[in-house]
């Protein structure tokens, strides 16, 4: 089976580019390789199988190199790196990653990358390489025995709903982060991957168009006016100044915050009631 | 302008309302029982194309050439729900239009989407036609007391050619998460709350005051909480009476979900996060210290945690 | 997943890339040696907040001119040191332009910066840095020699011709060697620091200081009556505020840290200096306090323990140096390897260096000198007694009583001496502990 992964390299920190502690991939990104490299090994297992390929391709600057270097050492087969910057448009990228993704049985995506964050590029991979799609999964078991090239899948939809698709490859798939996560690579291969090669290639050039960037802001939607009140109430028994008058802006140590937070809830009719059964975290 | 909303055997996606009121109220029905679906009072014109199961190469070649005819459709809006999100991408590119993705606005001169995980908002100004998607519950619907005018659109269904996933079968909401949709208490977790053991503490607040935990994507995403607890427009949407947010800086995609909550308390070191300016009280702390203390003052617990 | 490689060998295997740890692995790695520096953290200084102000000197003879490459903050031209009771604040405050040029003197430095910076001129020259990866344990042979470590990784073995633990408080490889003697609570202090964002033309104002100028503030009481001490430091647009907590104390008085830090800020000589920040970050840790009484043997076969990990961290109520501490010792711990290597003797007998450096040097003498110190600045009556007489004494020097002519200062020493309850005698034994300890 010929497996790719598209790993999307993202600097937390527009400033410094290259500084490694402030940037990588996404958890999802991380997630669509480990489902690769299960993949890859249960096709080996198969007899009479092919060594399958994982390549982890990545469109970005010389910065992502390192953790290019992370997936050999993780267990990609190969690695590329298609040089071009982050801020693309998604149709560009994609078309730049399906041009040096060969002819591939599956495609692997995470379902969002951390800056842009759409979720378009594998769409735009799907059609570019007019193949199947299956998009934010939350599961991917590979096809059982007589490995028939097709793929059951769990994605999720809306109001907490999922759905179960059969994908037939060729197909690109993208995967959320919980959907794996990526097995630790083995001491040794991690330092081997140290200095490995990356190779790189020539990537688009051109930019996003121009944008003004805000600071996210709800739009405006009604809301119910605070109980200010019962707030200045609290205020006094705790003799805190004003804060900013738009919110209720307090700033208050932990034990504070907790009285603060009890008092309001009290004062807002939630605390009458006495705990009742509720589910557990996972 | 005009809305494309995706429905599955009459069922609307999550943020169909928004989309077709950004649009004025046309909306053009892709998929089966498309005449079933509810949209009463949130449509004035309305176009329906029966299109069988989900299919987003084959809806994509059926659907390109009709909205290419169809009168004021230069600006397509979808919702950026699982499916919005999917078919946008595919049809962008075979009407060879840019796609806006994850939008909050959409305008004909005007479009703002968010970006970095839903912290920033971009604002373009696009210039011809193009599609967007609109991220869910940012803008409500319309409410609209004439009945829509209906338009079946009679359409030779692309025989396949494409190559298409297949469903199997849809799952209704895991009964896990349906006490998160229901509940009228909500205590949401985020990425300021620093281990795992936070959430199982988050989850003893929560029942001790009646109410249930649900998480942000960033936590669901390190499998601190199960995924099915996401709260959020891909994850659960909830409308609670109360919503408490420990350590959540309210990205768009998150908010979003939320509902209309009639109060809402956050804790978070940033004062100036989208969370805390939607909050009726916003308490700059630090939410692991105060959970802690939380817990010590409704005594749900026996253990006290060294803060570190 | 590949299985059954060959262990990976290498002449030194350094564990934790602190201080310590990078100061070590730079010095062997320029001696030629192979070494490996493996760090838990995803980078070095990523589980490090504490310890803001650093004293580099010692690095003139590791990275000369290092003033003009390090990530520092602000340079210390201004030190204080406060004496607070509830309501009084007695500081004595000294500045000098020379510790604001080259070759300085003290700086502020965030420990994500500084770490990670010193970590990679330990790579620059050589020293191979692994980042998240723990040491779980010690290899021995069958004579007991540490002959490498075991990591959380797969295939996770290393092996070396010796060990340095640099692996912080606590030292998990410390103990697991046997090095320590069985420690007690009594022995520990917990740090606690909030970082506080203000904008650099505030910071520069209230504290009278203008570029990359900084101030450093120790405080005797303002603890809420737990011993200890507090600080306060200038980042560029951040302060530190902290307290330094004695562990059987704070849990006695059932007082949580960030009360105590609160009540400090509180204080009407803290308060104008950080009104108004925005709280970026709180963290908190332990630190060995007791100095030579509680530190290891440093040396065992094939295994050496160097700076906090060997319990080398300073931290006497009101001073906290540990930083150049660790440096140091990291230093000469791998001095003595290197020497061990070279002659092929890597037992404790053939790392005899390492101690014999410790002894001839600051490190060891430092803390010699202030053997004291922490139990006399921790002491109850230091703590509880003499902030209110000094401050009241001089509260009473300096105020006016017209018509009643001014009291002399021995009386009123006397009668403040009195009223704070403190005897003549234990007055004199402390000043003479003071004296041989700071004098
Ligand atoms: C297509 C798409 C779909 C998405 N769907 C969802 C979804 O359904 N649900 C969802 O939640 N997200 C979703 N996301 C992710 C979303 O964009 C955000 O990344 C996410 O909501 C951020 O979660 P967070 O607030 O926990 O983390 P962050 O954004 O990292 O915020 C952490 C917050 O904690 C605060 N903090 C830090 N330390 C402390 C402390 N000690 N005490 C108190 N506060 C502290 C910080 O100030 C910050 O505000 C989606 C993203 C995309 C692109
Ligand atoms: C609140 C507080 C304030 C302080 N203020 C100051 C100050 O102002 N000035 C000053 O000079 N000092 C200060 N100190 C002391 C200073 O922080 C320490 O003395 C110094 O960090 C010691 O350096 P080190 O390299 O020995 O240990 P550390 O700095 O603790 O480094 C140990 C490293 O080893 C890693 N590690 C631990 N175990 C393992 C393992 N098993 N495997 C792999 N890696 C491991 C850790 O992740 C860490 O990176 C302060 C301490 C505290 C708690
Ligand atoms: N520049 C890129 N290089 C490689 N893969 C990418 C790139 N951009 C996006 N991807 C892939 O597409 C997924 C979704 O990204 P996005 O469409 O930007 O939200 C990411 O998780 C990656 O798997």
């Amino acid at each position: 089976m010929k497996i790719a992964v598209c790993w999307k390299w993202v600097s937390l920190d527009r400033e410094r580019e290259a500084d490694r502690r402030w940037s990588g991939v996404s958890a999802a990104d991380e997630a669509a390789l480990q489902i690769a490299l299960t993949i890859a090994d249960t096709a080996n297992a198969l007899p009479g199988a092919v060594a399958s390929e994982v390549l982890v391709i990545c469109l970005g600057p010389a910065g992502a190199d390192d953790v290019l270097r992370d997936a050999i050492a993780a267990g990609a087969t190969t690695v590329m790196r298609v040089d071009a910057s982050t801020e693309l448009d998604s149709q560009v990228v994609a078309v730049a990653l399906a041009e040096h993704l060969g002819d591939r049985d599956l495609v692997l995506c995470g379902d969002y990358s951390l800056d842009r964050g759409t979720g378009s590029v594998p769409a735009f991979l799907a059609d570019e390489l007019s193949s199947a799609q299956a998009l934010g999964l939350l599961e991917v078991r590979p096809p059982s025995g007589d490995a028939s090239g097709t793929f059951r899948v769990v994605r999720r939809l809306d109001g907490g709903r999922r759905e179960i698709l059969d994908v037939t490859v060729p197909a690109v798939l993208s995967v959320e982060g919980s959907a794996a996560s990526l097995r630790r690579a083995a001491l040794a291969s991690s330092l081997a991957a140290r200095n490995a090669p990356v190779e790189t290639v020539r990537g688009p050039h051109g930019r996003l168009p121009e944008a003004e960037i805000h600071p996210y802001r709800p739009r405006a939607r009604v809301m119910p006016a605070p109980a200010g009140g019962s707030l200045e109430r609290v205020r006094q028994i705790l003799d805190i100044g004003g804060g900013d008058p738009h919110a209720e802006l307090l700033t208050l140590e932990p034990s504070a915050a907790a009285a603060m937070i009890v008092e309001q809830l009290r004062d807002w009719g939630y605390l009458d009631v006495s705990a009742s059964a509720h589910p557990g975290t996972d | 302008m005009i809305a494309l909303v995706p429905v599955r055997d009459g069922v609307l996606p999550a943020g169909a309302a928004d989309a077709i009121a950004e649009a004025g109220g046309r909306v053009l029905l892709a998929g089966s029982a498309t005449a079933e679906a509810e949209i009463e009072g949130c449509a004035s014109e309305v176009f329906l194309a029966e299109l069988g199961p989900v299919e987003f190469g084959r809806w994509t070649t059926t659907l390109a050439p009709i909205i290419a005819e169809l009168p004021d459709a230069d600006i397509v809006v979808l919702p950026h729900s699982p499916d919005g999100r999917d078919l946008a991408p595919r049809l962008a590119a075979a009407l060879e239009r840019p796609l806006l993705a994850g939008a909050t606005e959409v305008g004909a001169h005007r479009v703002r989407v968010a970006r970095r995980g839903g912290l920033e908002l971009h604002e373009l100004r696009p210039t011809g036609p193009f599609v967007a998607t609109l991220q869910p519950g940012t803008r409500g619907g319309l409410t609209l007391d004439a009945p829509p005018e209906v338009h079946h659109l009679d359409i030779a269904v692309a025989s396949d050619g494409a190559h298409d996933a297949h469903v199997v079968e849809v799952l209704a909401p895991d009964v896990r998460t349906m006490d998160l949709t229901e509940a009228s208490r909500i205590v949401g977790g985020g990425a300021g709350l620093d281990s795992h053991d936070r959430f199982v503490q988050l989850d003893r607040f929560a029942g001790a005051i009646a109410g249930v935990m649900g998480a942000t994507r960033v936590v669901t995403d390190r499998s601190w909480v199960h995924h099915d607890r996401q709260i959020g427009t891909t994850g659960v949407v909830i409308d609670p009476a109360l919503y408490l947010s420990f350590g959540v800086s309210g990205a768009v995609q998150h908010t979003s979900g939320l509902g209309h909550p009639d109060h809402i308390i956050s804790v978070n070191t940033d004062p100036h996060c989208p969370m805390m300016s939607m909050s009726d009280l916003a308490i700059v702390a630090d939410a692991n210290a105060t959970l802690d203390e939380l817990l010590r003052l409704l005594d749900t617990t026996g253990e006290t945690q060294e803060a570190s | 997943m590949t299985t059954g490689a060959q262990p990976t060998t290498v002449d030194a295997i350094v564990v934790g890339a602190g201080p310590a740890g990078s100061a070590a692995a730079t010095v062997l790695a320029r001696k030629g040696y192979s070494v490996i520096l493996l760090e838990r953290g995803s980078f070095p200084g990523s589980k490090n907040m504490y310890g803001g102000v650093v004293y580099p000197r010692i690095l003139d003879q590791l990275h000369p001119e290092w003033w003009n490459e390090a990530p520092i903050q602000r340079w210390i031209t201004r030190r204080s040191t406060m004496v607070l009771t509830e309501t009084q604040a007695l500081t004595v405050d000294f500045r000098s332009a020379n510790w604001g040029q080259p070759p300085y003197n003290g700086a502020t430095a965030y420990r994500p910066d500084w770490d990670h910076w010193l970590a990679g001129k330990a790579e620059a020259d050589g020293a191979l840095l692994v980042c998240a990866t723990t040491a779980t344990g010690l290899l021995r042979d069958p004579g007991g020699h540490v002959i490498g470590v075991t990591t959380d990784r797969p295939d996770g073995d290393l092996h070396a011709r010796v060990v340095i633990a640099c692996d912080g408080v606590n030292s998990f490889l410390a103990k697991e060697a046997g090095l320590y003697g069985d420690v007690d609570a009594a022995n520990y202090t917990v740090g606690v620091k909030e970082t506080i964002a203000l904008p650099k033309h505030v910071i520069d104002e209230r504290f009278g200081v203008r570029d990359r100028e900084g101030v450093d503030i120790e405080i005797l009481g303002g603890t809420s009556g737990v011993n200890g001490g507090g600080f306060v430091y200038t980042n560029l647009d951040t302060l530190a505020v902290g307290v330094v907590l004695k562990l059987p104390k704070l849990a006695a008085q059932k007082l949580r840290p960030e009360t105590i830090i609160a009540n400090l800020k509180a204080h009407p000589g803290i308060a104008p200096l950080v009104e108004g920040g925005e709280i970026k970050e709180y963290s908190a840790h332990v630190i060995p306090e007791a100095g030579l009484a509680m530190m290891p043997k440093m040396t065992g076969d094939g295994l050496l323990v160097a700076g906090d990990a060997a319990a080398m961290c300073l931290a006497a109520g009101i001073w906290l140096e540990g930083v150049n501490f660790a440096m140091a010792s990291g230093m000469y711990a791998a001095e003595a390897a290197a020497d061990a290597l070279a002659a092929n003797d890597t037992s404790a007998a053939g790392l005899a260096g390492y101690e014999r450096r410790l002894n001839d040097t600051f490190v060891l003498r430092d803390h010699r000198k202030l053997r004291r110190a922490p139990s006399l600045v921790l002491s109850d009556r230091v703590q509880h007694l003499y902030p209110h007489m000094i401050a009241n004494t001089v509260e009473r020097m300096f105020r006016v009583d017209n018509p009643t002519p001014k009291p002399g200062l021995r009386r009123i020493l006397n009668e403040e001496r009195k009223r704070a309850g403190l005897k003549l005698k234990d007055l004199a034994s402390d000043a003479f502990d003071g004296l041989r300890s700071f004098g």
